[in-house]
């Protein structure tokens, strides 16, 4: 079974030469199906391997099997967490695919394959960063998905949103991978390894952290974090995710930016975690502050949009942050917690993006305002969005409301009100714009502030407005809501989770009282805030303090480099004193 | 943020980062030691699998599965140019017109032409004996043919350069590589397994299947590298804004 490991980056790859090769001369039909079937077949692969990923698949990659416990080749590791990340990478790649069936305006001429083989080798990208073993080749992966990602932002190219939102996206990632390639570059003068593991026990063996293991430690981290839109990293994640094509943006929010924090999970894990490299409370010093700051930012930021895909951009955002508090406060709870939040966030949020996508695509517009009440027709994608923003809150019994109860009680204290309040407020907002645009609830709102990114005069991504929305572009947003609904509600599915991500250590992963509790007050607070925010506008108007918090969003790359660079500092200066005592 | 807060923000980040990388630089091990755990370790295996070049057998033997994904990343950025710059529905197509090249550009151009192909391709086929290998190999022969641009004119090189086959051959030089490394698994032990005889050391023919997977890479990178070059002037000479004069 553990041949087949490298077969799962094959396949898509495969698949997008091909592609590509016979572009020229395929109908758009049959390009769009072949690359519906190799994103299938490998998700069935990524399943088949994860039903068989214990015990853990090792690979050596060419056959490179160590000898006297020594290798110079590649291994790939095929356990719970990273072939979970591969599978759910797959199957929201195949979504995306069907989804955006005869979806674009202009294909490039005689390039009918391009858009699906650039999905296929995303799709490939991914899969080969969450089952690498080597961190070289996490790199390389990682290094292909963020290639292929800034095209696929790109996509419209017509529009000079695109470009710039494409522009900064590719600077900020891009430095991120510098950071990485030149931490890695450090781990490798220190121990002559580039296999996790070995990298982990050979600074095991150095002894005690240094300046060295604490620049690499921070570089490192730097690269995944920018991938995962940590504040202060996170300024790119907006800009891309309101002008990349819907299609790209379900990818984007639903599993490339969470596979940034599989990385700092993993990466942590394996290589810095020993007694004598980076103490576990230092990271959890480091990446509690920015974590924090991340969901607050992101929560505050996601009311006061009326762009609706900045503002789902954003609350991605706040998600991430609690993501990372979880992955943070390293308990074998909080990991299972982390793993059932994001397998229900990636159905949810890709089901939001869809249904936004259909807005846009009868409507020409994704501003809150412009859309008061213009949408009441569309009664099922209506049903879709409010039961989608309702589990996004937490609603019991859907995935994310499970994996966010268990880490609510994992983390404790002050920590599980800043959670409650976070999904309140992000999916608040959301049911805000829902009651709006599909109920045509409240007044329509006035102009607010002048610096605000309205989200009138979209172009369409489809050929023509749509009259009617088309079966894929409802039934994918659909099924994806029933599978998150499933992950929460199927008895057994979360233990078998919890299993495949820290061999069953937490044991009750199933709804209790206290769980159910803390679901529903957060679906309650979501109801209250958007119920008001509908019915009186002036308390939750827009306060003088937001214009900076709004500005710092500038749109300008030099502002978000100099926040990178500020945010490798503060992630040393906090994991600094463990150092010094050490 | 207004130009002088920003420098203040770069300047407090830009002194963190230094003093950490500056930090980090004493702790490194000395210049020119002789220990060298991993250089030790890959020069006995490629000796092992009869490859004179080390590096090749690195790039494409003991670390061939890097060398797929820095393979599809070029293969992507020149997928992600094709649609990115692909000609939209408010830009239109205007002819090039021929340009007077001076006599001794022309002659120097089409002499050093023929030169410049051979030394790409030699510098391909030689990749598992001496330095060079696929990817340099493959720049050198795109370039050359770029001469015909500085020595007849764009439209010359059009002729012999039709970008759709070019990329139809990034593409399948892509996917040979790939079902070199699935045919590893079915003839060999495992994918990317160097399941060919080894051959007789220092000779053209040596290191299995490393000539193979060394010239699939060749062959992509000059198509790559022809489709990339092709694009950007093509944007420039070719495509204008609007509906035409």
């Amino acid at each position: 079974m553990h041949h087949l490991l490298p077969v799962l980056v094959a396949v898509p790859l495969l698949g997008a030469t091909v592609l590509v090769a016979c572009g020229q001369r395929l109908p758009r039909v049959v390009a769009e199906t072949l690359g519906c079937a190799f994103a299938a077949g490998t998700a069935g692969l990524a399943i088949v391997l994860l039903l068989n990923a214990s015990p853990p698949l090792t690979e050596w990659v060419g056959g490179w099997t160590p000898v006297g416990g020594e290798s110079v080749g590649i291994v790939l590791v095929g356990v719970g967490p990273g072939l979970g990340m591969a599978a759910v990478a797959s199957l929201l790649t195949v979504a995306a695919l069907a989804y955006s069936w005869h979806y674009f305006d202009d294909a490039p001429r005689r390039h009918a394959g391009s858009f699906p083989a650039l999905m296929l080798l995303f799709q490939g990208g991914m899969c080969g960063f969450a089952i690498a073993g080597d961190l070289f080749d996490a790199f390389v992966f990682f290094e292909l998905m963020s290639v292929v990602a800034y095209a696929l932002t790109g996509h419209r190219v017509e529009e000079a949103k695109a470009v710039q939102g494409a522009l900064s996206f590719g600077v900020l990632n891009s430095l991120g991978a510098y950071a990485v390639l030149m931490g890695i570059g450090l781990l490798y003068a220190r121990t002559g390894e580039l296999t996790l593991v070995k990298i982990g026990q050979g600074l095991d063996r150095h002894g005690g952290p240094d300046a060295l293991t604490l620049t690499a430690f921070a570089l490192v981290l730097t690269g995944l974090l920018v991938k995962a839109a940590a504040v202060p990293f996170h300024f790119w994640l907006p800009d891309a995710h309101a002008v990349a094509p819907t299609p790209v943006c379900m990818l984007l929010s639903g599993v490339m930016v969470e596979l940034g924090a599989y990385g700092v999970w993993r990466i942590y894990r394996t290589v810095f975690s020993g007694l004598a490299v980076i103490p576990a409370s230092d990271l959890e010093r480091a990446l509690v502050v920015l974590s924090v700051l991340t969901a607050v930012v992101g929560a505050v930021m996601c009311w006061y949009q009326r762009h609706v895909k900045r503002l789902l951009a954003y609350s991605t955002v706040a998600h991430m942050g609690l993501f990372l508090i979880g992955i943070g406060s390293l308990s074998p709870e909080a990991d299972d917690g982390v793993a059932l939040y994001i397998l229900g966030h990636a159905g949810v949020k890709t089901a939001l993006f869809a249904c936004t996508g259909v807005l846009l695509d009868r409507y020409g517009s994704v501003d809150e305002h412009a859309l008061h009440g213009r949408a009441r027709r569309l009664r099922g994608v209506a049903v879709l969005y409010v039961v989608s923003t309702l589990s996004l809150a937490g609603l019991p019994p859907f995935g994310i409301g499970l994996g966010k109860a268990v880490l609510e009680e994992s983390v404790g204290g002050p920590l599980t009100v800043l959670f409650v309040a976070v999904s309140a407020v992000t999916a608040g907002a959301v049911l805000r714009v829902a009651t709006r645009v599909f109920f045509g609830l409240g007044t329509q709102p006035g102009d607010g502030s002048s610096y605000e990114t309205t989200g009138i005069r979209e172009e369409p991504e489809t050929r023509h407005r749509l009259s009617r929305v088309p079966d894929t572009m409802t039934a994918v947003p659909a099924v994806l809501l029933v599978a998150s609904l499933a992950v929460g509600a199927v008895p057994g599915f979360a233990a078998a989770v919890g299993h495949a991500m820290s061999g069953g250590a937490a044991p009750s992963l199933h709804w209790t009282r206290g769980r159910l509790l803390l679901g529903l007050t957060s679906t309650l607070l979501a109801l209250g805030l958007a119920t008001l925010a509908v019915t009186r506008s002036k308390p939750l108007g827009e306060p003088s303090w937001m214009a900076p918090l709004r500005r710092l969003q500038s749109g300008h790359i030099g502002d978000y480099v100099a926040w990178m660079l500020v945010g490798t500092t503060l992630l040393a200066a906090r994991a600094l004193p463990g150092i010094l005592n050490g | 943020m207004t130009r002088r807060v920003r420098l203040i923000v770069l300047a407090v980040g830009g002194t963190g980062l230094a003093a950490l990388l500056v930090a980090a630089c004493f702790c490194l091990p000395g210049f020119g030691g002789d220990r060298h755990p991993y250089g030790d370790r890959v020069v006995r295996a490629s000796l092992a699998r009869h490859t004179a070049n080390t590096i090749a057998s690195v790039n494409f033997d003991q670390r061939s599965f890097d060398t797929l994904g820095e393979m599809s990343i070029l293969f992507a950025s020149v997928l992600g140019t094709v649609v990115l710059l692909r000609q939209t529905r408010d830009e239109h197509r205007a002819e090039p017109e021929p340009e007077e090249v001076a006599l001794p550009v022309r002659r120097y151009a089409l002499v050093v032409l023929p030169v410049a192909v051979l030394t790409g391709l030699y510098v391909i086929a030689h990749g598992q004996l001496s330095p060079g290998g696929g990817f340099q190999g493959g720049v050198v022969v795109a370039t050359a043919l770029h001469l015909l641009y500085l020595g007849a004119d764009y439209r010359a090189l059009e002729r012999i350069r039709p970008v759709g086959t070019y990329e139809a051959g990034d593409a399948l030089a892509a996917s040979a590589y790939l079902v070199l490394g699935l045919a590893g698994a079915v003839a060999g032990t495992a994918v990317l397994a160097n399941f060919l005889p080894y051959g007789t050391f220092n000779t053209l023919s040596s290191g299995g299947t490393v000539p193979l997977l060394n010239a699939a890479i060749g062959m992509e990178g000059a198509c790559a590298v022809v489709v990339l070059l092709a694009r950007f002037p093509d944007q420039a000479v070719e495509i204008e804004k609007g509906d035409g004069r």
